[in-house]
């Protein structure tokens, strides 16, 4: 599977909050494993679902200091099992957000139910890090969509 | 913050138990206090106690003893 763990940005203020959703796909392999007969989508997924979510509310502030890297879970609680085939809602609310780290508070629901939370700390890699080609799509296309939105308006 | 509380608080920092800080503590012999330990001291400082710090500030911190100075130049620790 790619890692890329959220599908679709549906709001988003840069370092603020953002709202995002992701669906994991029956036929995913990792479904045949947690667990037989049993199929839901793991904890650690979710904990990253989270975690891209923030970090894409971060990275798109746009600041010199970097792309925003997971660097500790501060607490997670799971409430409920989220099975395949099942799109989820992924908010992220920056709490703290400093030029050297920030923290997050999350929680994704499923039909208008909390299933996870989690606080999350960030801390941040300069660009040079990165292939020089790298792009966050989901980002990417969600600001182009913003702003051509706002231009027609 | 008592003096003994204090400990306890950096103790939960560095995620030790409070009766292995002392004062003299280097950083060195504090396994957490790594990057992500430093970071995370800049985060509770600002967060429980509303000091805010750089980075830089943080590069010059050797021992237990400089948190605590700190914390007594910003009047966070009571007096006993």
């Amino acid at each position: 599977m790619r890692f890329i763990l959220v599908d679709k940005i549906v709001e988003l203020e840069p370092g603020k909050n953002i709202k995002a959703v992701k669906t994991l796909h029956a036929t995913e392999e990792f479904f045949q494993d947690h667990f037989p007969s049993f199929p839901v989508v793991p904890g650690v997924l979710l904990t990253e679902m989270m975690a891209q979510a923030a970090g894409k509310c971060l990275d798109a502030e746009r600041k010199p200091r970097g792309k925003a890297m997971l660097v500790r879970i501060k607490s997670a609680g799971f409430h409920d099992w989220v099975p395949p085939d099942q799109e989820v809602i992924i908010h992220a609310e920056i709490k703290n957000n400093q030029d050297s780290y920030a923290t997050a508070e999350c929680r994704i629901e499923t039909e208008n139910k909390t299933v996870c939370k989690a606080e999350l700390f960030f801390a941040f890699l300069t660009y040079d890090h990165f292939a020089l080609d790298y792009r966050d799509e989901i980002l990417e296309t969600y600001l182009a969509i913003k702003k051509e939105s706002a231009c027609i308006q | 913050m008592t003096y003994e509380e204090t400990l306890a608080w950096i103790a939960d920092i560095f995620e030790e138990s409070k009766e292995n800080i002392h004062p003299e503590l280097s950083r060195t012999e504090i396994a957490a206090w790594d990057s992500l330990g430093t970071l995370t001291l800049l985060a509770r400082l600002d967060e429980d106690l509303d000091i805010r710090l750089s980075e830089h500030d943080m590069s010059e911190l050797k021992k237990v003893q400089d948190i605590i100075e700190i914390l007594k130049r910003h009047n966070k620790i009571m007096n006993q």
